[in-house]
């Protein structure tokens, strides 16, 4: 049911095409009890554009295909038994199998061919369009590799084509449209038949010519095969072999569940038989679990246990790879308890052991046991694979569920009992790794590892060591690991260090990365400002991570973000705002961070892309809060850009510099209504504010700022608002400044201090700190603390072009400089360099001291203007 | 050891603990003797007396058995040196006479004249003229290693440094030609031979860089070494003070001061404070100021001390009050320092120079009495000093005595003058870029 759900959501684009074909698919369910399986997936897949089915259904298809293959060599072409007599060398057994097989595919394909007819009578084309694209994959498959095609399915591409060819004349005729998706539905048709009819051009040229006598010589054939099979004798070929022992030992299992017993003895056998059937289609998979329950019920020494479990466990991962994408939950619970039985029983038996390496045990009536010399029963399977799965499962589940749901949290509540798993996981791997016999490769240990540090990187230090707790509980007090042991695991940041530091040493590439990634996420969670940001910048990852996976660039981001969000906490505006720029600025925080998908407006995407952009999404849990994020982004640029633009506004020779576009934009966007409201979300809280400090109203500002709701999600929701009015104070004193410098002769301190409620020493500090940076022409008067403001300072629009020419210009030979230096790779560097440093010196020093003579400078001054208007006369003149 | 370093850094104003791995044994002994005089100037029996021990526990791993054996009886006002260090001090002349032995063949030969003509360049080749001629073998060659090493421990740092020099010239070993560098770098230093110590700085410099380009975190190792190496001759020798500045500023370096030892911002900030009296180079100087105050800003959350703070204070904070008490305090520190202490003086009187600078230029009316105490002077003094300043400076200010006020002149900066500065140099630059251009080409 929730497919259906899903499917129809999310091809919204196509949502009516959607539901009427899975309406359609439930009434065919309903009345065929048969077919209730495969027809229902046909509908989906065929129609519907959802990402998982669809690719199910050529998963399964391509499975088919390959089984058919196979069978092929024993019976060519057995499905074909209606059509060819080739066939006849086929073995006997399977014909109760093919016949049910063939009929189905026969009522399939009727069922199609009526829904298609139907569809002519209605004029409905999406619906034909979708059942001819099913039919032709149903013929296709009954045709097998070389034969030949069904009547029925020759007269309907005939009689279809004639139809679209009568609804294409009309529709050139009539004046009324027909609606989009039908058109579009139609179009495609055309195209598909005229593919479909190329390659049967002769049967439907049979068929055009003598309608009756074509469809009767179909019916002559079709029986013809049946007698000729009857007679051959049941035959041993080797290779159809395995075809036959799936079929029959399926259906053995199933009906002798009752009367046959499992005995102790047999049950390597029974083990046999289902893991033979693994992978095949038509086998019934929940069935098979309950045999492999009672068989774990039965089974009575160790070894018969282990390999119940595991392939038990097995199966029930398979369960999950079929079509509704994450595992019954469950399913899921009771894989969690076997895994947890076997790490059991592998404790106790301490001379099994499960490792990738080991080789099949052939010997069904046979139990392996203790050779001499040798320390070790080997077992094959993959433990850590398996807790790897159950992680997966886990986190596709809590993918699917609404979070908002109680169901949600339910879920999530199995984490705790995962992370046990995974805890003697590593326990286990970390003792196999100690034998050296074993030759357990270090890459495993690396994986687990890895993995529980997933589990505990974006937590909580309580949280951890809840988690923690009740791990080391659950495994008794005389277990110790050499990762981590007891004592570092009791504190969350020491365990995060050793599980980082382990990898760092152990690993290399993309773990070693990702453990690094994870750690400075870690510490950034937890206030840890500068050691976070210089792992970060010592990892370097900032110029390799475009050649990572997905997922590690997912980490990234959302390491970058947390970053930046514990700058802010830690009142470093500008860090913060620097840091955060890259991943908000972009304005595709929510694909970044893998926390939704954006609608795309201009580009389509193709389903694959977006099913893999769906699998990638993170569960909500682990979710960084997107709108506290783009509050402290705004705010942060508010603070950094409203007096930029301040004093931009009233200099013009300064850069038009952008620090934020995304925010500037916004502004601008804001500045434009006619009418504002009182704010109703973040952004318009943040848009008031700015509005309020460029006005010089820091105090409304700040009442904007501290109104925002988002802040109490963050921890010391009151320290971050003292920091912030604090900010707030500041830079509106600045922004003050910036704005109303050009009206003043002289401002007193004490004023400007009573204006904002700071101290007269941090005005003079702020003021002094203008003026230091050159921002503000100005100089501070000690004796009556006044600031005086210059004047004469405006440059007109040829000067400041006069200035932005002489940059431009040393910039120029300062680049020439330094390609010299490149291309001359430092031959020519002893004559170059201190050429230039005594160039500078010489002209610094000369600077200062014209700066200090006031009385020189009128004189050169006038110097200047002559020559320039020279040059300009000289310029009209010529 | 650890002892040590404690009693010296019980009030914690003393980064010598700090300093202390990165130093050789015989590096870290002027130290030592310093802070030991310090405490003997300062009346602290106790911690004299413990710095003392901890002296004969730090030499006594090496083979200045005589001397370690004088300083015990000074300790423990005896005139018997126990039997131990006789022993030690037989040991030590019979290991003399052997390595003698074993060298005295090849380093008759280097003195002859005719063999010196002999050599050539190239290293292999030598080996092979010496070997031919001579009958010199690779062993010799090594023995004068082992020779030179034990001479250094013996605190005979000249035959040392000529012993460890002749090695190099012959050895064709990487990895000990490399440790014979660091040998003589610091026998050069503790001669205070300044001019080959900047030669042999450059050598382990070169030697950092080629021989561990492959393994970062050695390089690392080393440079921080060769930092606190440095130094020595930073603040000892004029010479050899603008090659290690320029070398300190260079990027891997500065990258390996913030990385792993951030203390040594305390000298270079007072290397680049003091340097500017010396007035030769003020852009440059004005250049390493700009980025010693990026590096503290950048730095001050992990290491502060009241040289960064004086420089947080004036430039980053601009708080002329904080700045004038962190001067007060650096003051103290500078006098306590092995390294800093002759220089204190200048640096103090840098100090107030940058003060003042940055006070007039903010500034256009100041009273003199706060002007001042800002410097930590009386009012007499400080109207004394400023009248000084601006006469050497020309600085464009009046004294104004009826109001106790200094005024300042702030010109406009002026527009033409600016674009006059900024292409002022370009003609020049463009031609020694066109020479440059020739040159290569040709």
């Amino acid at each position: 049911m929730s497919k259906f759900f899903r499917g129809g959501e999310e091809s919204s684009s196509e949502s009516d095409s959607g539901d009427e074909v899975s309406i359609n698919g439930s009434e065919e369910s309903s009345d065929d009890e048969q077919q209730v399986k495969k027809p229902q997936n046909k509908f989906l897949a065929g129609n519907d554009d959802s990402d998982d089915d669809s690719d199910e259904s050529e998963e399964e298809s391509e499975e088919e295909s390959d089984s058919d293959d196979d069978a092929g060599k024993g019976g060519a072409g057995y499905f074909l038994k209606d059509a060819s007599s080739e066939s006849e060398d086929s073995d006997d057994d399977k014909r109760s199998a093919v016949k049910s097989a063939k009929d189905k595919r026969a009522e399939e394909l009727d069922a199609s061919i009526k829904q298609i007819e139907n569809g002519q009578k209605n004029g409905d084309w999406t619906l034909i369009s979708a059942e001819f694209d099913k039919l032709s994959r149903q013929v296709e498959r009954l045709q097998g590799p070389r034969g030949k095609a069904p009547k029925t399915w020759i007269r309907t591409i005939a009689e279809l084509e004639d139809f679209m060819n009568e609804a294409l004349a009309k529709a050139k005729v009539t004046p009324k449209k027909m609606n989009a998706t039908q058109a579009r539905a139609l179009n495609a048709m055309k195209q598909k038949i005229k593919k479909t009819n190329k390659s049967y051009q002769k049967d439907i040229d049979a068929y055009r010519a003598d309608k009756d006598d074509f469809m009767e010589s179909s019916e002559e054939e079709a029986p013809a095969p049946a007698p000729t099979k009857v007679k051959i004798p049941k035959s041993s070929d080797p290779i159809a072999q395995p075809t036959e022992e799936d079929m029959e030992g399926f259906t053995e299992v199933t009906q002798g569940g009752r009367t046959v017993k499992y005995t102790p003895e047999s049950i390597l056998k029974h083990l046999r038989a289902i893991l033979d059937t693994r992978g095949k289609k038509n086998t019934d998979r929940s069935e098979q679990i309950g045999v492999l329950e009672k068989l774990h019920a039965t089974a009575n020494t160790p070894y018969q246990q282990i390999r119940v479990l595991l392939t038990l466990i097995s199966s029930r991962f398979d369960l999950a790879s079929g079509s509704s994408g994450a595992m019954p939950v469950e399913h899921w619970k009771s894989a969690e308890k076997e895994l947890s039985t076997l790490f059991n029983i592998l404790e106790q038996n301490k001379e099994y052991v499960v490792v990738e390496n080991a080789e099949e045990w052939e010997d069904d009536e046979k139990v392996p046991v203790l050779q001499p010399g040798e320390k070790h029963i080997k077992v094959a399977g993959s433990l850590v694979s398996f807790v790897e799965r159950l992680d997966d499962e886990l986190g596709r589940s809590l993918q699917s569920i609404d979070p908002h749901t109680s169901e949600y949290i339910e879920r999530l509540q199995d984490e705790g009992s995962l992370y046990n798993i995974i805890f003697r996981g590593l326990l286990y791997t970390e003792s196999l790794r100690k034998e050296e016999d074993l030759d357990v490769s270090q890459d495993t240990v690396n994986r687990i590892v890895m993995r529980r540090l997933e589990h505990v990187y974006f937590k909580p230090a309580q949280v951890i060591k809840v988690f923690e707790d009740n791990c080391w509980k659950a495994v008794g007090s005389d277990v110790e690991s050499d990762i981590t042991g007891r004592a570092a695991s009791a504190d969350a940041t020491n365990l995060v260090g050793t599980l980082c530091n382990y990898l760092f040493i152990h690993s290399d590439g993309i773990i070693r990365a990702r453990a690094m990634l994870c750690q400075v996420y870690f510490l950034a969670l937890h206030n840890e400002y500068y050691k976070a940001r210089d792992m970060m910048l010592m990892s370097h990852l900032q110029e390799n991570i475009p050649n990572f996976d997905v997922q590690s660039q997912i980490l990234y981001n959302r390491t970058l973000v947390q970053v930046g969000l514990c700058a802010f906490r830690k009142g470093l505006v500008y860090d913060a705002q620097n840091t955060l720029q890259e991943i908000c600025g972009s304005g595709r925080q929510k694909e970044l961070l893998a926390q939704g998908v954006m609608m795309q407006r201009f580009n389509q995407v193709s389903p694959e892309q977006e099913r893999l952009e769906k699998s990638r999404q993170l569960p909500f849990h682990m979710h960084i809060n997107l709108e506290l994020l783009e509050c402290v982004y705004l705010a942060c640029s508010m603070l950094l850009e409203i007096p930029l633009l301040a004093q931009t506004g009233s200099s013009p020779d300064v850069k038009k510099r952008v620090i934020s576009k995304t925010y500037r934009r916004m502004l601008e966007y804001h500045e434009r209504q006619i009418f504002t409201g009182p704010p109703e979300n973040t952004r318009d809280h943040v848009m008031q504010a700015s509005k309020a400090l460029a006005a010089g109203e820091w105090k409304k500002s700040t009442t904007f700022i501290h109104n925002i709701k988002i802040w109490d999600l963050m921890a010391n929701t009151e320290d971050i608002k003292t920091m912030l009015s604090k900010q707030i104070q500041e830079e509106g004193l600045r922004t003050y400044l910036f704005t109303y410098a050009p009206f003043y002769d002289t401002l007193s301190v004490e004023t400007l201090g009573t204006m904002f409620e700071l101290e007269p020493t941090k005005v003079s500090a702020i003021i002094s700190k203008m003026i230091s940076h050159e921002e503000l022409s100005a100089s501070l008067d000690q004796v009556t603390s006044n600031v005086i403001f210059r004047k004469g300072v405006e440059l007109s629009r040829l000067q400041s072009l006069a200035l932005t020419l002489s940059d431009k210009a040393s910039s120029l030979i300062e680049t020439n400089e330094r390609t010299l230096e490149q291309r001359t790779q430092g031959s020519s560097n002893a004559f170059d360099r201190p050429g230039r440093g005594r160039g500078g010196g010489r002209g610094g020093a000369r600077g200062r001291g014209g700066g200090g003579r006031g009385g020189g400078n009128t004189q050169r001054q006038a110097g200047g203007t002559q020559f320039t208007g020279g040059a300009l006369g000289a310029a009209v003149r010529g | 050891m650890e002892d040590l370093l404690t009693t010296v850094s019980t009030d914690g104003s003393s980064i010598m603990p700090k300093l202390a791995p990165h130093l050789s044994r015989h590096l870290l002994f002027p130290l030592i003797q310093y802070e030991n005089e310090q405490a003997e100037e300062q009346g602290l029996e106790e911690k004299a007396r413990k710095i003392a021990s901890g002296k004969i526990k730090l030499l006594e791993d090496t083979n200045m058995t005589d001397y370690v054996a004088s300083l015990y009886c000074e300790l423990h006002g005896t005139d018997e040196a126990p039997a131990e260090y006789n022993k030690k001090r037989q040991e030590v002349l019979a290991d003399l006479e052997k390595h003698e032995a074993a060298t005295a063949k090849i380093a008759d030969l280097l003195t002859q004249d005719e063999v010196l003509n002999g050599l050539r360049s190239d290293k292999l080749a030598n080996l092979e003229f010496l070997k031919k001629e001579h009958g010199v073998t690779m062993d010799m060659v090594n023995a004068l290693f082992d020779f030179g090493q034990f001479q250094f421990r013996c605190g005979q740092y000249g035959p040392a440094a000529d012993m460890l020099y002749q090695f190099r010239v012959l050895s064709t070993d990487n990895d000990k030609v490399a440790a014979a560098t660091w040998g003589k770098l610091a026998s050069e230093i503790l001669q205070t031979n300044w001019d080959a110590v900047v030669d042999e700085i450059k050598n382990v410099r070169e030697g950092i860089d080629t021989r561990l380009f492959s393994n970062p975190r050695a390089q690392l190792d080393h440079r921080t070494m060769l930092v606190h190496w440095c130094l020595f001759p930073l603040f000892n020798s004029d010479t050899a003070r603008d090659p290690i500045l320029d070398m300190f500023f260079s990027a891997a370096f500065i990258n390996t001061i913030q990385t792993s030892c951030p203390w040594v911002l305390r000298y270079l900030i007072a290397a680049v404070i003091t340097g500017r009296n010396r007035g030769r180079n003020s852009s440059l100087q004005q250049k390493q100021l700009k980025d010693i105050v990026r590096y503290v800003r950048q730095e001050a959350y992990e290491y502060t001390d009241p040289l960064t703070q004086f420089v947080n204070a004036l430039y980053i904070a601009h708080d002329f009050e904080s700045a004038r008490e962190a001067l007060r305090l650096a003051e103290q520190v500078c006098r306590s320092d092995f390294f800093l202490a002759s220089s204190a003086d200048a640096f103090v009187d840098a100090a107030r120079h940058l003060i003042c600078e940055s006070y007039c230029k903010i500034f256009s009316r100041m009273n003199i009495h706060d002007l001042s105490e800002k410097l930590g002077l009386n009012p007499a003094d400080g109207e004394k000093w400023i009248v000084n300043l601006i006469r050497e400076t020309r600085l464009d200010a009046k004294i104004d005595s009826q109001d106790g006020t200094v005024v300042m002149n702030h010109p406009p900066n002026n527009v033409y003058q600016q674009v006059i500065e900024k292409t002022k140099g370009g003609f020049f630059r463009t031609q020694v870029l066109n020479a440059a251009v020739t040159k290569a080409s040709s």
